[in-house]
């Protein structure tokens, strides 16, 4: 019987997901609805709780410098200094060029996320706000625990966003497409 | 009695069936009562005729299984009470167990509905993880076990069988708080009495031996399969009471059975598996335990005024080995 007993567990084996966190699928498409690789750099940010001080240099003739820190050297060269309270953020995506799709994470207890998309040929920037709800997920104790997410509302400005959808409200580990960014015009380069 | 319990155990535990009667492939000698008798009188007439030259010895007599003997099966053949060794050996040395016991109807020696009924209890907290998982719930099975062996009349089996499971029950998942790397938070991991129903098939294979008059033991193995559980957001049963782990669609089972034999609603030699026919019966025959209780169906028969279509059956072993020990 101790035989039956070690086979059968020798047979127990785990299927554990190989993704160890949950991100939200974006996939681009152009605004006819064709899959794309979008052909501009993006660079992915998203705000934070809190706010921080952001120090702002300008010198006529000369591009703005902001600054987290002081910076002395800068005023005895000629720059005004202005601080501002802003919000705090953090980079999600770092230039991400010719790219089809991007995996983004999603805040665990936020109600609302902000992402804003930067691009590298033009200045104006996207901003996409993501409504959901987020809920504890276990596979198998082996495996640990997951935060899954639920979509409720999606929205975006449109600077090179023609609009915006979503594909699949349920955010989890299985790889669905959950968003759908369908840019302006023909971005195929 | 002692050697022979000894035997069957060492039989059943060590060498399975290889040596067990089960696989026999020479046919068993089992013979009825008033078939006895008249090989009896047929060797004594044929001794009669033919005496024995000097230095000859007599031939040992030789009975052969009668396939006529199937007819003479009793439909009804008794209930079987049983309860699993298996289950709670393994809750001892793993984080799943079960308490079991099971009703078996036997019907012709071949076909036996069974109701499986038990306790399944899974308490695991993962090394590595620190996960926790809790669960205990009855679990039930019905389905019904084929004896494959061609001899109906022994009282070793060799059976397959299907079942059909289902479990409704509350399980408690917990684990370490949940921290959002990015954003910041964090959010203890706690979710309680989530409700969960679960359905699967069995396919089982196993076998049993008689070891004393009304005591069997056996063993099973099943194959499982789960068909439906209920989903939660939260998680998937990790373990389901009286399937098992949950890992794979599939998983492997058994079960250790101590078979009890019990006579409900039957005469002693109802569940003997042969007919006994009153007017067959010899006067002449020696005063054995067995031909004691023919006697006793016989008058019974007298007294009911009864053709003898209740007083089927007679122990086919038994009678193997009155007339084995002719």
């Amino acid at each position: 019987m101790a035989g039956i007993v070690l086979l059968l567990a020798s047979c127990y084996s785990n299927n554990c997901p190989l993704e160890n966190t949950v991100l939200c699928n974006y996939s681009f498409y152009d605004a006819e609805g064709n899959a794309v690789n979008y052909g501009d750099t993006i660079t992915v940010t998203t705000l934070m709780p809190g706010n921080k001080t952001e120090y702002v240099y300008r010198k006529l003739g000369n591009p703005v410098v902001i600054k987290y820190e002081k910076d002395a050297a800068l005023v005895e060269q000629g720059y005004t200094e202005t601080a501002r309270e802003v919000r705090n953020d953090t980079i999600l995506v770092n230039q991400l060029s010719k790219a089809s799709s991007m995996k983004i994470p999603m805040s665990y207890f936020n109600k609302i996320d902000t992402l804003i998309l930067s691009y590298k040929r033009i200045t104006l920037k996207d901003t996409i706000k993501i409504e959901h709800s987020s809920y504890p997920h276990v596979e198998q104790p082996e495996c640990g625990t997951y935060r899954f997410h639920t979509l409720e509302n999606i929205s975006a400005t449109d600077a090179a966003i023609d609009h915006i959808e979503i594909s699949n409200a349920q955010v989890n580990y299985e790889g669905n497409v959950n968003v759908k960014i369908y840019f302006n015009g023909s971005v195929e380069d | 009695m002692g050697k022979s319990f000894s035997k069957h155990i060492i039989t059943l535990l060590l060498f399975g069936m290889a040596s067990s009667p089960l696989w026999s492939q020479e046919p068993q000698a089992i013979i009825q009562p008033q078939q006895a008798q008249q090989s009896r009188a047929e060797d004594h007439a044929s001794a009669q005729n033919q005496p024995l030259m000097p230095g000859e010895s007599p031939r040992p007599t030789k009975y052969i299984a009668v396939e006529e003997q199937k007819e003479h099966l009793v439909f009804f053949q008794g209930f079987t009470l049983s309860a699993d060794l298996f289950g709670p050996i393994a809750y001892l040395v793993s984080d799943y167990g079960t308490a079991e016991a099971a009703l078996r109807l036997n019907l012709k020696n071949t076909f036996f509905p069974i109701v499986e009924m038990g306790v399944g209890k899974c308490k695991k907290e993962d090394f590595n993880t620190k996960v926790t998982y809790d669960v205990k719930a009855p679990y039930a099975r019905v389905g019904f076990d084929l004896n494959m062996l061609k001899n109906k009349f022994q009282s070793n089996r060799l059976y397959l069988g299907a079942r059909y499971g289902i479990s409704n029950f509350k399980y408690d998942i917990s684990g370490p708080a949940q921290t959002d790397p990015i954003w910041g938070g964090s959010e203890s991991f706690n979710q309680e009495g989530i409700k969960c129903t679960s359905h699967w098939a069995e396919l089982v294979f196993g076998v049993e031996v008689k070891i004393m008059k009304n005591f069997h033991m056996g063993w099973s193995v099943r194959y499982k399969t789960e068909i439906a559980s209920t989903k939660s957001d939260y998680s998937k049963p990790h373990c389901i009471p009286g399937y098992g782990y949950t890992t794979n669609s599939t998983c492997w089972g058994g079960t250790y059975n101590l078979i009890f034999d019990l006579n409900w609603g039957m005469k002693r030699s109802h569940k003997r598996g042969v007919r006994i026919t009153s007017g067959n019966i010899p006067a002449q025959n020696t005063p054995t335990k067995e031909n004691k209780d023919i006697e006793e169906d016989k008058q019974e028969s007298h007294d009911e005024g009864a053709t003898g279509t209740g007083n089927e059956g007679a122990d086919a072993e038994s009678a193997n080995d009155s007339g084995t020990a002719e």
